[in-house]
């Protein structure tokens, strides 16, 4: 991993958050996101005294042996990549982003097997032995193309397998073309497939219709049954999309659960094609939708049981980890998206857009990713640079960041400020929660 | 949630516990991490570890003072001069409203007059001088009296500030000699450390040692302070000749100067020093600029002229885990021993308040701090049972620790061969020897030690996979610490040396409480809870324990330490009951 460029943090950003929980006064120190509590007077002195606090948050705040450097921007190897390989859906959701897989006519055809060669021996070939390497399925709707992902699987085995590589696959699916030969590939090895489910049947057959109108409801229930019974070694999670309008969530999740999902992640349309993403009034009330259902799944984990929100899950598990991050996912560092024609792209999101074009495969323009870094670093990002939650949102997805507003950063920040309470209490109430399960 | 101590941060996350960790094993080249303040060697002379004439410079806050003498028409006096001001803490204060729009002019009267150059000087101070009462002192006036007895003052103006009772009223009147006015500043004198015994944050980095001079060349020979760090003392013991048969008396241990002109080593030693010795014997002014480099290095009083070597502390590795586990099991019962041997040691010292002690304050001193090194050591020992369990929770497979509170029934042994059981007596001479030589470098506790860092450098095979280097550095600095204790017993061996037990101690012969004696009967109700709360959190680990272990360290400090006073106050020895509870009673050597 090369650094290639420091980016200062704003000086006068604030480097300390307070908070409140259940069980005290706490404080997050924002660079490395630690939490300290504070006992007896310590909440007093530290509201007292601003100066007083902001010094001993910067002294907190110093990166230990082993943390990586926030001001730092890094070209790691690209250790994960997603696959384009359909350029056509079975489903007409109105709101897809990928224009059902052909981007906006940027991805007129399917991937054929040697660009799919190409960009995997170029993933394999530099891959960092120590961390695990990831091929994701995409589109479109993957399974229309299913010959090539069967062959994929099977050839990143082989050249993984010589490399000493600890190879995982993953898939976005809609679900409704899953087949027993799609199951049997996918339950025998580590396999993330996340399927897209909108609530019950109403919500999903008006959100994710064929492109005839008719709904998708039956057919995703029918098909996933096999592998909902048994997951083999394939980690199945709902991904829910909410749109403006439609924001029950509390049905909606149970709905999705009662499919049998293990658990469901919400996601809030923030860009959509047709126009149904959530607008100034809607984020207060996603809000008092989200954090309704995470209480409630909160008091079930303090007293024994597990958290079904992915959201909320990933987000105490991570809290508790203390992550940290001047970029909110990998797009451009270790993660790259390749279009069906053989192009690399910083995610999957970006397909076709020539601006976050980044090379092809055993050609990746380096000055492009650097140039990439720089500007998405949240460092370089005047709305976020002085934010409490600078380190935790990192300015949320680089291809929705164009479409922030003040409620949508409202709702990041009482999101995470709802977290960190949420964390304190069940930490207090349930240290186990946050052991790891199994130990090497 | 129980109360926890004070104002402490409790690190909650994973990424805060890393970063306090990491605050806690940040070490520095230099003093050993143990050092505190007044570990070092604080004197009002230069050429030390600290100069502690710098913390008066900020007895005012807000202020940075220098005492300089000025010439007045009545003679040469000391004036406080302001050299800078805080106006940045002082706006703060003054925002918070903590300073008065009065006082908030002053300062910046104060900076404005330093800043163009004026000279400003505090002429008057008055305040409360510790035994001397409130005094006003006109500096124009103000002489200083070594003199003793009623209506005495200060010797100077310096230990005129330092005796300011902490945080009483002062008032100082600062002359503005360029536009000729006089302001008065009405403050309380500055405290010098925090709530929590640390440094005030008024203190920069360096600002306690930046008037120690650096003990060079001609400093050695134009200071007569007689107070040079160890390594370059005044006094030493001279070279000793390879292969100088023994003599009694051994010739060789004589002191003599360190900076003496003939410096051949020759059979014969050379003549001790005295005040009659004949002024040459010293090297001249002129010459230590040309003969520095023939000043010895001194190790132990003794001058050496070869490269110092530490004596090599070597243990013999155990065979395997389950040896290892054993020692360690044992190491922290040893701890426990020994902790509980140094309480009833220091509760069994007389009280400050004792009326026998009455115009004996020397007395009193050493008392008080034998008494306190002794209870820091006992902290020390039940910090060191705590990294155990560390080590021994470390060393087990998931699931499988158990805490390590079981208190050893007999000491490792002393050479020769000497084992003893765990003992409480009051701190008799005969108890001291014991814990010299229980704490001695590789003898006792050390030796165990030794035994128990071997084997996680050199592990066999079945403790490979665990021999993490944060736990050779756990059992390491238990090893250093003990060092400390050794040393802090010689001490106090010095300190009591001039008097009879009788004068020290409560009791000579105190007897051990029965059962059904109420503060005894409370004292073990106390200890058992303590026991309880530290295996609690033992049990749950660093972080999801951090709830019981401060239970039970606050309960040291409220329950335990005022019933072990209660109990000696009644003439009883202090003591701790063995427990039959499987998890505490005594455990032997493996």
């Amino acid at each position: 991993m090369r650094r290639m460029a420091e980016i200062a943090p704003e000086s006068s950003a604030t480097p300390y958050f307070r908070f409140r929980s259940a069980v005290g006064e706490h404080v997050l120190i924002v660079p490395h996101s630690r939490i300290f509590d504070l006992s007896g007077d310590a909440a007093r002195d530290w509201d007292r005294d601003g100066h007083a606090a902001r010094e001993t948050a910067l002294m907190l705040a110093a990166e230990t042996l082993g943390e990586a450097g926030l001001s730092d921007v890094v070209m790691p190897q690209p250790q994960s990549i997603s696959l384009n390989v359909s350029s056509a859906c079975n489903l007409s959701c109105g709101y897809c982003y990928a224009d059902r897989g052909k981007f906006a006519g940027a991805q007129p055809k399917r991937m054929d097997l040697d660009t799919a060669r190409a960009a995997i021996d170029d993933l394999l070939l530099h891959a960092d032995r120590a961390s695990p390497v990831t091929i994701g399925f995409m589109g479109g709707e993957p399974l229309l193309n299913r010959a090539l992902v069967q062959d994929v699987v099977h050839y990143a085995e082989k050249i993984a397998a010589g490399r000493g590589l600890d190879l995982r696959f993953s898939m976005t699916t809609n679900g409704t073309l899953l087949e027993p030969a799609d199951i049997e590939l996918m339950r025998s090895r580590r396999f993330a497939l996340t399927v897209s489910v909108d609530g019950d049947g109403v919500v999903h057959d008006r959100q994710r219709p064929t492109p005839q109108g008719r709904g998708s409801y039956a057919a995703l229930t029918k098909r996933l049954a096999p592998l909902i019974a048994d997951p083999g070694n394939v980690q199945v999670a709902a991904r829910m999309t909410v749109r403006s309008g439609t924001i029950d969530l509390a049905a909606r999740v149970e709905a999705v659960l009662a499919i049998g999902f293990p658990e469901v992640g919400v996601s809030p349309l923030r860009m959509s094609a047709d126009d149904s993403a959530l607008a100034g009034e809607d984020w207060p009330k996603y809000l008092s939708e989200l954090t309704t259902l995470s209480r409630k799944e909160l008091a079930t984990a303090n007293t024994g049981g597990a958290i079904r929100l992915t959201n909320f899950a990933v987000a105490l598990k991570q809290i508790h980890a203390g992550a940290s991050s001047p970029y909110p996912c990998g797009a451009g560092g270790g993660y790259f998206s390749v279009a069906a024609d053989g192009k690399w792209y910083t995610c999957h999101r970006a397909i076709g857009d020539p601006d976050y074009e980044v090379g092809e495969s055993g050609t990746l323009d380096e000055q492009r990713r650097r140039t990439f870094l720089i500007e998405r670093h949240v460092h370089s990002q005047t709305d976020c640079r002085c934010c409490w939650g600078r380190y935790l949102c990192s300015g949320s997805c680089h291809q929705e960041a164009r479409n922030r507003t003040a409620e949508s950063c409202d709702f990041i920040r009482d999101w995470l400020r709802f977290c960190l309470s949420a964390y304190c209490e069940l930490s207090t109430c349930r240290p186990d929660f946050f052991l790891p399960r199994t130990v090497n | 949630m129980p109360e926890l101590n004070g104002t402490k941060l409790l690190a909650r996350n994973v990424a805060a516990v890393r970063r306090s960790s990491a605050l806690a094993v940040e070490q520095v080249a230099g003093n050993p991490v143990s050092t505190r303040l007044e570990s070092g060697v604080g004197n009002c002379f230069p050429g030390l570890e600290c100069d502690l004439r710098n913390l008066e410079r900020r007895f005012l806050p807000f202020l940075e003072v220098e005492f300089v003498t000025l010439v007045t028409s009545a003679g040469d006096r000391e004036f406080i001069l302001p050299v800078a001001v805080d106006m940045e803490g002082a706006e703060r204060a003054f925002a918070a409203g903590a300073l008065s729009e009065q006082d908030i002019s002053i300062y910046r009267d104060i900076d404005a007059a330093i800043a163009t150059g004026g000279l400003v000087a505090g002429i008057q101070l008055n305040g409360t001088f510790g035994i001397l009462g409130r005094l006003e002192l006109d500096l124009f006036e103000f002489i200083g009296m070594p003199a003793a007895g009623p209506g005495r003052v200060p010797p100077d103006l310096w230990t005129a500030v330092r005796m300011l009772t902490e945080g009483t009223p002062v008032e100082v009147t600062f002359l503005l000699q360029d536009r000729g006015v006089t302001l008065v500043l009405e403050t309380t004198r500055a405290r010098y450390l925090d709530d929590n015994g640390a440094l005030s944050a008024a203190f920069l980095p360096g600002e306690l040692t930046q008037s120690l001079c650096s003990p060079w060349t001609h400093d050695f020979r134009d200071c007569g302070c007689f107070y040079w760090a160890s390594n370059h003392p005044d006094i030493v013991q001279p070279v000793f000749p390879a292969g100088t048969p023994p003599q009694d008396p051994q010739p060789w241990t004589v002191d003599v100067p360190w900076q003496r002109r003939e410096r051949q080593v020759s059979t014969n030693p050379p003549p001790s020093a005295t005040q009659n010795s004949p002024a040459p014997i010293e090297i001249r002014h002129y010459e230590i600029n040309r003969r520095w480099q023939e000043l010895h290095f001194v190790m132990g009083r003794r001058e050496t002229t070869s490269a110092f070597k530490p004596i090599e502390q070597a243990g013999k590795p155990l065979p395997d885990l389950p040896a290892l586990l054993a020692h360690l099991r044992y190491a922290a019962g040893v701890e426990l021993g020994v902790a509980q041997e140094y309480l009833t040691a220091a509760y069994s010292l007389k009280p400050d308040d004792d009326a026998t002690m009455a115009g004996n304050p020397q007395l009193r001193d050493d008392i008080r701090a034998t008494r306190s090194e002794l209870m820091r050591i006992a902290i020390g020992e039940m910090r060191h049972t705590r990294a155990v369990n560390d080590v021994v929770r470390a060393l087990m497979p998931p699931g499988g620790f158990q805490p390590a509170l079981q208190v050893a029934r007999l000491l490792p042994p002393v050479p020769p061969s000497l084992i003893r059981p765990v003992e409480f007596r009051p701190a008799n001479r005969a108890a001291i020897e014991d814990f010299i030589a229980i704490e001695a470098p590789s003898a006792g506790v050390d030796g165990l030690y030794f035994n128990i860092l071997a084997t996680l450098e050199t592990p066999p095979p079945d403790v490979r996979p665990f021999a993490a280097p944060e736990w050779t550095e756990a059992i390491s600095s238990i090893i250093a610490e003990g060092e400390d204790h050794f040393q802090t017993f010689l001490d106090i061996r010095e300190w009591l040396a001039p008097y009879a037990e009788s004068d020290y101690l409560r009791s000579t012969a105190p007897p051990r409480p029965l059962p059904g004696q109420a503060e005894h009967d409370a004292l073990q109700q106390a200890y058992v809870q303590l026991l309880e709360n530290l295996h609690l959190g033992y049990a749950r680990g660093r972080l999801p324990g951090a709830s019981p272990i401060n239970a039970a360290r606050v309960s040291m400090i409220e329950q335990i330490d005022p019933l072990a006073h209660a109990v000696a106050a009644k003439g009883f020895l202090v003591v701790f009951d063995e427990l039959a509870d499987d998890r505490f009673r005594p455990i032997d050597p493996p």
